[in-house]
């Protein structure tokens, strides 16, 4: 256990060397937010309320969403496929420990830099530009905190996932852009999933992507309705649990591949 | 109009941020920097006749990059004159860069993916070389650089040495009455180094093609060039022949012996020689060194002397360095 | 003409770089594809739950934005420079650069073009032709030449603002996130400017002129008059931009230091 801590120390005080990229980072983030306020409010012109959610909570869910995406994001899939393309994989390979464990803590502890470093700091700005509503429970503040965790578990899988086609597909960079998009649409960082048509809801119940944004963020914003949140929790936890499955198949198809190619 | 270049109290100076100590400090840089101006290249003045062939030399740091930058447009003086081929080279650069050939040594000129003709191609057009010209010239230097073998492959797999000489060849597609070579002999084996000496002579008489290089290779300035400029913290520090450059600061030479059977120190100081050698035992590398004025035959006349005495495991003849001149210079003041 | 001529000797020397790595150049048009789907999602998700966006229509907007995609396609195809401060400031490229007897951004734009990104420009024709089928709107004959003069004044508009901003490479080479978010501030451009409050309205117009990428010139095409003097300043304001933005570069230019010092 000590080495992954040591790992997450590593990756936060790398962080702390590159900390003024976050100013501006906060910046682009909050012109993001900025823009699809000002949509929304056109969007919402004199209703007030659309599926459920007040114009007021719309702006909380989408400076929520951006925010809490600087948490989970992470780019270790283009991390492992660069140390796949250039070798260093094989390496990685003889050290005491496990890859795609390592991989994961390097991702947390860039996270959790970024949640006291990016996050907390670019919400009280939002939240100071921006009319938006926080939660008074603690109790939401707390299952926010627990969901946005499996949001980051479950980000991350789909990550590894990503990377580890690498040793299938040579050059996969084209994959890892789709996926981002991909996850920018279907996990509600742009538009809530109770937003789309019903028959596209119900397709996307089946899919892991809803558990990396819509979730966090309703419970954020009080979307859900108690027993809702309950579901939604689930929901996520058996979306870490199912995706554990497809890693651990194709990481040991992978090292297969790579005893045979050598790395 | 004799002159290639001319170059009159030329000056370029850097501004570099100096950072405050302390968190105090930092902050401080936060709001006020403090810029510090360095001179990297210090009022210098030289002129380089037409077919001339000159080595710019000095240390990292000197100020060579900086002159040939300003040399060939890439950077505009602080202050001062610059005349080259008739032109000023950073106002009127468009039309003076048809004028110049220029090889980066650590700097591609061609493209990295594709076959090395199509590079040519593409540069021919670039500075509207005819197809009677480029046929014309450029069958010459290819022949020459023998490079036909690689024109058809993509540059990322050529060798350095293969590279070299291609970017070479680039640089003299519109062949230019002056060409600037910033190290292009550095990396490369000797054989490779040869062949390319050998034809930037031939195209100086050929062509009558004035030629600026700078090396940290004593040997490139020997095979090509008779006229040295020395530069140091950005002032020229010596202008002239190459040879009183060495007769003057060059150490003595210097010849290392390693023997099979050991070997007492003044014995080898008893040796007949119509000279005086020095002769210090290293104990570090268990060699010994005879130390000399380099003269005529005098280096042979040492060997074989000792040769005649004592076998020799090892025999290395020590080659003073730019770097060794340069300090000599400096332990011993001005020029 | 040297320039032309030297235009399409950098395309060709282009496609045979390309034709070498042939999986990227589709997966590159393929992500290109399924960022354009994604907005275009959205937009009709969106008006799912409401018919007017402060009084545009769901046609209206896709309009815009299959318009926004035309000069978005030749900016991204022909200025590629958001790395031009890493890959010619920083590690010294520009040297080679200012050896050759062309004008340096000509020169920086043709190696850096990226043609893939033209097929933005088929995707948005689809999405302009099938909004403005719908829309029943009605073509003049001199409709198509105001049509490319808007796209090509867009572009320019567009590229202006990433020129400028690569220019000030010249005078610090430190590393700055500023290009990406001009690419999210230029997302503004994309919806119609009376959704912003006025401060974003005049940055959009006439400080970082965005909206002259979308809604100005689009409303034309639209019909709606209350535009029309935007509209038809598209152009002008591209011309101006992007020659303010070439007379920085010029500036730039002097100033630069070469990589290693």
């Amino acid at each position: 256990m000590g080495k992954y801590l040591a790992m997450i120390r590593m990756r936060f005080l790398m962080m702390l060397a590159y900390r003024t990229d976050y100013y501006t980072g906060i910046l682009i983030y909050s012109i993001n937010i900025g823009a699809y306020y000002f949509l929304w409010n056109a969007i919402y012109g004199d209703k007030s309320s659309i599926e459920g959610l007040s114009s007021m909570q719309m702006t909380t869910y989408v400076a929520v969403a951006w925010m809490a995406r600087a948490f989970y994001f992470n780019n270790i899939d283009r991390e492992i496929a660069n140390e796949i393309k250039d070798g260093k994989v094989a390496i990685e390979m003889i050290r005491p420990y496990n890859y795609l464990g390592m991989k994961t803590m390097q991702g947390l502890g860039e996270g959790i830099f970024r949640f006291f470093f990016f996050s907390i700091p670019g919400m009280l700005l939002v939240a100071f530009i921006f009319p938006i509503e926080l939660p008074h429970e603690p109790a939401t503040w707390g299952i926010f905190g627990i969901s946005l965790l499996f949001s980051f578990i479950i980000n991350t899988q789909i990550n590894l996932l990503t990377g580890i086609t690498t040793f299938f597909l040579y050059n996969n960079a084209g994959l890892i852009r789709a996926k981002r998009v991909i996850i920018d649409l279907f996990s509600g960082l742009l538009l809530p999933i109770s937003f789309y048509p019903i028959w596209a809801q119900e397709v996307m119940k089946y899919l892991p992507f809803q558990g990396i944004s819509y979730v966090p963020s309703m419970i954020f914003t009080n979307g859900y309705s108690s027993g809702d949140i309950g579901m939604a929790l689930l929901q996520q936890l058996i979306w870490v649990i199912i995706l554990i499955i497809p890693i651990q198949l194709l990481w040991i198809v992978a090292k297969k591949q790579l005893i045979i190619q050598g790395g | 109009m004799s002159d290639a270049i001319q170059v009159k109290q030329l000056r370029k100076e850097f501004k570099s941020v100096s950072s405050r100590s302390g968190l105090k400090g930092a902050f401080r840089d936060l709001l006020t920097r403090n810029y510090k101006i360095v001179p990297a290249v210090n009022d210098i003045n030289f002129t380089v006749k037409k077919g001339e062939m000159v080595a710019y030399i000095g240390e990292n740091g000197a100020g060579k990059s900086t002159t040939i930058k300003m040399l060939t447009g890439i950077l505009e003086p602080t202050a001062g004159e610059i005349t080259v081929n008739g032109m000023n080279p950073h106002k009127e650069r468009e039309k003076f860069t048809q004028t110049i050939g220029v090889v980066f040594g650590q700097r591609s000129q061609l493209w990295w993916d594709i076959a090395v003709q199509e590079s040519f191609r593409l540069l021919k057009k670039v500075y509207k070389v005819s197809d009677e010209q480029y046929n014309d010239h450029m069958e010459h230097v290819i022949k020459t650089l023998d490079i036909g073998p690689l024109l058809d492959k993509p540059v990322r797999k050529l060798s350095l040495g293969q590279r070299m000489r291609c970017e070479l060849a680039a640089a003299l597609i519109h062949n230019p009455p002056l060409l600037f070579l910033d190290e292009p002999t550095i990396g490369l084996d000797v054989l490779v180094k040869m062949k390319i000496r050998e034809f930037l002579k031939e195209i100086n008489k050929k062509y009558n093609t004035t030629i600026l290089l700078t090396t940290h290779d004593l040997g490139d300035i020997e095979a090509l060039c008779e006229r040295v400029i020395m530069l140091d913290e950005g002032q020229i520090i010596y202008d002239g022949e190459l040879q009183s450059l060495k007769d003057n600061w060059a150490e003595e030479k210097q010849v290392h012996f390693q023997f099979i059977e050991p070997v007492e120190l003044h014995e080898l100081q008893s040796l007949p020689l119509p000279f005086t050698a020095n002769w210090v035992y290293d104990e570090k590398h268990q060699t010994y060194m005879a130390m000399m004025k380099e003269e005529s035959d005098h280096i042979s006349q040492l060997v074989s002397a000792v040769v005649s005495h004592f076998k020799i495991k090892d025999v290395k003849i020590h080659e003073t360095s730019i770097e060794e001149i340069v300090r000599n210079i400096y332990e011993e003041g001005t020029v | 003409m040297f320039y032309v001529s030297m235009f399409f000797q950098y395309v060709s020397q282009y496609m045979k770089t390309r034709l070498q790595y042939r999986a990227d150049f589709f997966m590159e048009i393929l992500s290109d594809l399924l960022n354009q789907v994604v907005n275009l999602v959205f937009i009709l998700v969106v008006f799912g739950h409401t018919q007017f966006l402060s009084g545009w229509s769901r046609e209206e907007i896709i309009f815009i934005y299959g318009f926004f995609l035309i000069p978005f396609a030749l900016f991204s195809s022909f200025f590629n420079i958001w790395d031009f401060n890493d890959r010619y400031i920083v590690k010294g490229e520009m040297d080679r650069i200012l050896t050759r007897p062309i004008h340096s951004l000509f020169q920086v734009i043709l190696e850096r073009i990226e043609l893939e990104s033209l097929f933005g420009v088929v995707t948005g024709l689809i999405i302009i032709f099938y909004s403005g089928a719908s829309l029943n709107l009605e073509l003049a004959w001199y409709d198509p030449i105001l049509f490319v003069i808007f796209a090509v004044g867009g572009a320019l508009a567009y590229a202006a603002i990433f020129v400028a901003i690569a220019s000030i490479g010249f005078w610090s080479d430190a590393k700055t996130s500023i290009m990406p978010m001009m690419y999210n501030i230029g997302n503004y451009g994309r919806y119609p400017v009376d959704i912003y409050n006025k401060v974003i309205r005049f940055v959009l117009t006439w400080v970082l002129p965005f909206a002259f990428v979308g809604v100005y010139p689009a409303s034309y095409f639209l019909r709606k008059e209350e535009w029309y003097a935007y509209a038809f300043a598209t152009p002008v304001i591209g011309l101006v931009f992007f020659t303010v933005s070439v007379f920085i570069w010029n500036q730039g230019v002097k100033r630069y230091r070469g990589a290693g010092n």
